[in-house]
């Protein structure tokens, strides 16, 4: 019995093996992507990876905060992803199964610290006995951890609590909470209802933190439809261009895709950082396979932040980080 | 639906039963101790076998030494700024808290409404309707109304136990002998004494399967309460651990809140044994 068992099993996974082999078309392909302003909300509107990939049931998931992308990652739901650098940081130290290879965006004042105008809050110092609100684990509550260290503010004099964007932007409406550092579209509403802007994520960058989001694929993917991962790099980098070339027409796209007035929607827009694909490949960004950029230094330092943070459990050496930057499908798709 | 067609009663009467016999023949208990820690042995050896052969992702499932330095690391230094045991009584207060509620105000609205038809008409739509409402659709409404403190936290942990005690309690009260009602009325007591010495007596032993199944409830929906800006509790450990995929604090917060559920039900079923020692 057991062998007859054992015996169509290994058969099933045999043709099972065949039949992948003799695929190199995905049946499926899952783009999860963060809720923020950048060109993957082009790419989107305009149908360029259906394009791309003709006869692929696209799907798009809209995944709220680095977290939830992790998680999803983790559970193998997703093809492609974006994470902010302290996930990828994350999910680099706990090997998961992903490879950076595209810049999705820069963060300027698209990610903002915002206070209750009211509060005569004019400082990082200001803050004591106050309630401040961001994603744990996200961008945001990374550069405040950061910001209040280079103040010598101590976080415990402060309430800090965790809240999802959209749950920040209640809890502001609300009167809950007094400052919060967070991306648009939520980070507009605080700011019309009150707020005022204390930190910008772009100042932030000049300090010396900055912060981005990257594209990963899931190396599973990546190995079985490699000529995919071209195309959807090819499909992104389009949609970059299009941004670039037509910003009346993004933002009317951006308006629409996040039901929002045009005036914010460029806003937002200049707040965000788009780099060309062609340009993507310098010393500043990813760099290239034989020498990676300032992408993996900024990995590398916030990994050290959280495992100070006690939120990983040690620093890796940096030639993991190395590894996880992988050029080589946009040095292709670009003709490098 | 009719009341009296409620699953709960099923667990009830089984559980009755199972305890009838339990007192009568000693030898019985230590051999289902007994089979009880074989599966507990025999689970964790599976887990040890399986990590320790590299069979799982360590990601996914730590080893149980891993869990185990989590738990010792927890209990002495803490996770981001509280012990293990200030996350328990954060979360043991939260759930204790809107499950006394729950008793206080569910057990007399059962009461109401097993003895009048007319109360039970009254407020059944109301019960009926939410009860199968999912928790976290509830709770986006509650944090708008009443804001990401305490007050909403509490509110969804009283609402997810407020229906079982409610349910079983009608159940209760319904499914007393109408013979004991009719004989205290014929000796002549009065609603009041119907109330403390024959509807509450012949019902607190069903009444109290109602609030353990209730308890359960309450624990069902901590971490979704724990969610929304918290900065201490079990069920936010268990969250906030999972985002920076730290599963070896995310199964050991899950197994002492698992503990801490059997020691709560353990310690009603002994209070019960003193206050009712004819159930």
């Amino acid at each position: 019995m057991t062998k007859r068992l054992i015996a169509t099993l290994a058969f099933a996974t045999l043709a099972l093996t065949a039949a992948v082999r003799a695929e190199d078309k995905p049946a499926k392909v899952t783009v999860g992507y963060l809720n923020l302003v950048n060109a993957q909300l082009v790419t989107k509107h305009l149908g360029l990876l259906a394009k791309e990939m003709p006869g692929v049931d696209i799907k798009y998931v809209k995944i709220g905060g680095g977290g939830d992308m992790l998680r999803a990652i983790a559970g193998n739901d997703v093809d492609f992803g974006g994470l902010g650098n302290p996930p990828t940081a994350i999910g680099a130290t706990r090997a998961l199964p992903i490879k950076g290879i595209l810049v999705i965006n820069m963060l300027d004042y698209v990610e903002s610290m915002v206070v209750r105008a009211d509060k005569n809050i004019t400082s990082l110092r200001d803050l004591k006995g106050k309630t401040v609100a961001a994603p744990f684990g996200s961008t945001t509550h990374y550069l405040l951890l950061q910001a209040l260290k280079d103040e010598g503010v101590d976080p415990a004099s402060m309430k800090i609590l965790d809240l999802a964007p959209s749950d920040i932007a209640a809890a502001w409406l609300r009167g809950d909470i007094d400052a919060a550092w967070l991306w648009e579209p939520n980070l507009g509403k605080a700011v019309k209802n009150g707020g005022k802007i204390l930190v910008t994520s772009g100042e932030m960058a000049k300090r010396g933190y900055p912060t981005w989001d990257i594209g990963v694929v899931m190396n599973a993917f990546a190995e079985k439809y490699p000529s995919y991962v071209d195309r959807f790099i090819k499909a992104e980098c389009e949609g970059i261009e299009f941004w670039l070339k037509n910003p009346e027409k993004t933002a009317e796209i951006i308006a629409e895709e996040l039901s929002l007035p045009i005036e914010d929607a460029e806003r937002m827009m200049k707040g965000t950082g788009m780099i060309p694909c062609s340009q993507q490949l310098t010393e500043e960004y990813l760099g290239t396979s034989a020498k990676k950029g300032k992408f993996v230094d900024t990995l590398v330092a916030t990994a050290d932040f959280l495992v100070k943070q006690e939120r990983l459990p040690k620093l890796l050496p940096r030639a993991d980080f190395e590894a996880f930057i992988q050029p080589a499908y946009l040095e292709k798709a670009t003709g490098r | 639906m009719s009341v009296e067609a409620s699953p709960m009663a099923i667990p009830v009467s089984a559980d009755r039963t199972r305890r009838g016999s339990l007192r009568l023949r000693l030898p019985k208990v230590s051999r289902s101790v007994l089979l009880s820690t074989l599966t507990v042995a025999v689970l964790l050896a599976g887990w040890a076998i399986v990590t320790e052969r590299g069979w799982a992702n360590e990601l996914f499932l730590p080893k149980p030494q891993a869990v185990w330095a989590a738990f010792v690391k927890t209990m002495t230094k803490g996770y981001q700024g509280a012990t293990l045991l200030q996350h328990l009584g954060a979360s043991l207060y939260r759930i204790l808290t809107a499950f006394t509620l729950a008793c206080l105000i569910g057990i007399p609205l059962g009461v109401l409404m097993g003895v009048s038809r007319n109360a039970r008409a009254l407020l059944n739509p109301l019960i009926e309707f939410y009860r199968p409402l999912p928790p976290l659709g509830l709770y986006t409404l509650l944090v708008m109304w009443l804001g990401i403190g305490e007050s909403s936290k509490l509110s969804l942990l009283f609402l997810a136990g407020l229906p079982g005690i409610v349910i079983s309690t009608i159940q209760a009260v319904t499914s007393v002998d109408p013979v004991y009602v009719r004989a205290a009325q014929s000796l002549g007591a009065t609603r009041r004494h119907l109330l403390f010495h024959v509807y509450l007596p012949a019902a607190g032993p069903l009444i109290l399967a109602g609030m353990r199944i209730s308890l359960g409830f309450t624990y069902t929906v901590l971490v979704a309460a724990e969610i929304v800006a918290a900065s201490a509790g079990i069920g936010w450990m268990i969250w906030d651990a999972a985002k920076f995929l730290l599963s070896d604090v995310v199964i050991m917060g899950l197994i002492v809140l698992g503990l801490t559920g059997v020691v709560l039900d353990l310690m009603m079923r002994a209070i019960a044994k003193l206050l009712m020692p004819w159930a």
